[in-house]
């Protein structure tokens, strides 16, 4: 796994904490393995291997994590889609390689969550047309954070926080009686643990969807990962999205939606969603819901 | 010679009227300059150099006191179970005693960052300053 995880737990005792921490670590290691895009023999690549042939058989944590992201494709009408596979599969960030438009068109052909279909009773996924490719990236770490905060408490641990690379969940309070304090990265910083204010939080996961993530410059444009399912193309409205949610998946996969509908389309589906969220659209500015104003110190005024 | 003997004696009599004697107006601007320069320096310093660090108790979730982390102290913390007995001593800080059932918080010995909590006594003790990330930050969402 190349992500930076890191658990922090509030304990009595080190014995008992060491070892919750060490069943929360192996579950992040077990989810990810059964999700992750880039080794042939995990649950997704299998799915995508027999993508117009034959539905494939997956466990219940790869069938839960398809459902909650076929859920968000169908509130925010696709702008979060998992079957972008194919179209991501164009971009090459790390050797700035910018597909031609007659590329992203026919790879577009190949995208859309609603032939992916989920048989539940049979515990079964199936990619209805041949080509098709499924990419968890854009909720797999939320919901990582989150399973695994599940097992740091099934182990009796009642407070602490979970960091999936910058997918954040938090439970119950610090020894101070206080809230997590979780900082949000600038857009535009220097490092990335440059921050635009802090958000405390107890009970809750928080994702972000940033431009500064993996991209490159092209004639002036910036060619990030957060590509648009409807048009291939990365979307220009925002620089960075965060997502506050009690579901760990939903912050995820909802921050990469919001940031992809852009700051006004963006603000009414977080308000349908019930969920809150800041938004720092493309010229700076911060929007955040009414609901976390009060739990919201901005240090740095963009 | 005998007037070279008297010259110091009329130096060494200095009383503010002939000091006022034998200083110019600019001598006595320049005075008025370095007496405002040293007094102003207590504030740069204070701006200029990291804030020291220090031991902040609290009790029940309120702080009860701060103290300076550099100086040696015992103090007995009253919390809702009892006394709980802390000590500070070159530059760090630990629980001698507390009316806990396992110790625990005796047990964690000294510390020199983060910090020491007794449960049962509901006593917290976190060393603060600029070792800790002093925005008090548990993770970024990136």
């Amino acid at each position: 796994m190349d992500t930076f995880v890191t658990i922090t737990v509030v304990a009595r005792t080190s014995t008992g904490a060491d070892e919750a921490i060490d069943k929360a670590f192996h579950e992040i290691e077990r989810l990810e393995k059964a999700a992750t895009f880039y080794s042939p023999d995990s649950e997704i690549s299998r799915i995508n291997l027999n993508a117009g042939t034959s539905p494939v058989k997956v466990s219940p944590d790869i069938l839960d994590l398809l459902t909650k992201a076929r859920q968000v494709s169908e509130v925010t009408d696709g702008a979060f889609d998992l079957t972008i596979g194919p179209v991501i599969s164009l971009y090459d960030f790390r050797n700035e390689i910018n597909p031609g438009n007659s590329e992203v068109r026919e790879a577009l052909s190949l995208v859309g969550y609603r032939n992916m279909s989920i048989n539940r009773e049979q515990s079964t996924v199936f990619l209805r047309k041949s080509g098709m490719l499924i990419d968890a990236g854009g909720i797999m770490k939320g919901y990582a954070a989150g399973r695994a905060a599940e097992v740091l408490k099934k182990h009796g641990i009642r407070s602490g926080i979970v960091a999936v690379a910058g997918d954040i969940r938090t439970f119950g309070l610090k020894p101070d009686g206080k809230p997590w304090r979780v900082g949000i990265r600038h857009p535009r910083g220097k490092g990335q643990d440059d921050i635009i204010g802090v958000i405390q939080l107890s009970d809750m996961s928080i994702s972000t969807s940033g431009d500064y993530e993996r991209f490159f410059v092209l004639n002036g444009r910036r060619i990030h990962h957060l590509i648009s399912p409807k048009t291939g193309y990365p979307a220009e409205g925002c620089q960075s999205v965060s997502i506050v949610s009690p579901d760990g998946a939903f912050a995820d996969a909802y921050s990469t939606a919001i940031f992809i509908l852009g700051p006004e389309k963006g603000l009414k589906a977080i308000e349908k969603a019930g969920l809150e969220g800041i938004i720092i659209d493309r010229n700076g500015i911060v929007h955040a819901t009414p609901g976390i104003r009060g739990y919201l110190e901005l240090t740095e005024s963009l | 010679m005998a007037s070279c003997t008297q010259l110091p004696e009329s130096g060494v009599i200095l009383n503010l009227r002939n000091l006022f004697d034998i200083t110019t107006a600019a001598d006595r601007f320049l005075f008025l300059i370095l007496f405002m320069l040293s007094i102003s320096g207590i504030f740069f310093v204070r701006e200029l150099l990291p804030e020291s660090r220090s031991v902040l108790i609290d009790v029940n979730g309120k702080t009860a006191y701060v103290f300076p982390l550099q100086e040696n102290r015992t103090i007995a913390v009253e919390g809702p179970q009892g006394r709980t007995i802390v000590e500070i001593k070159g530059n760090r800080v630990r629980i001698i005693d507390s009316p806990c059932p396992h110790k625990l918080c005796v047990k964690q010995g000294w510390i020199q960052k983060g910090s020491l909590v007794c449960l049962p006594n509901s006593v917290v003790i976190t060393i603060q300053g600029p070792e800790s990330d002093d925005r008090g930050i548990d993770a970024v969402t990136r």
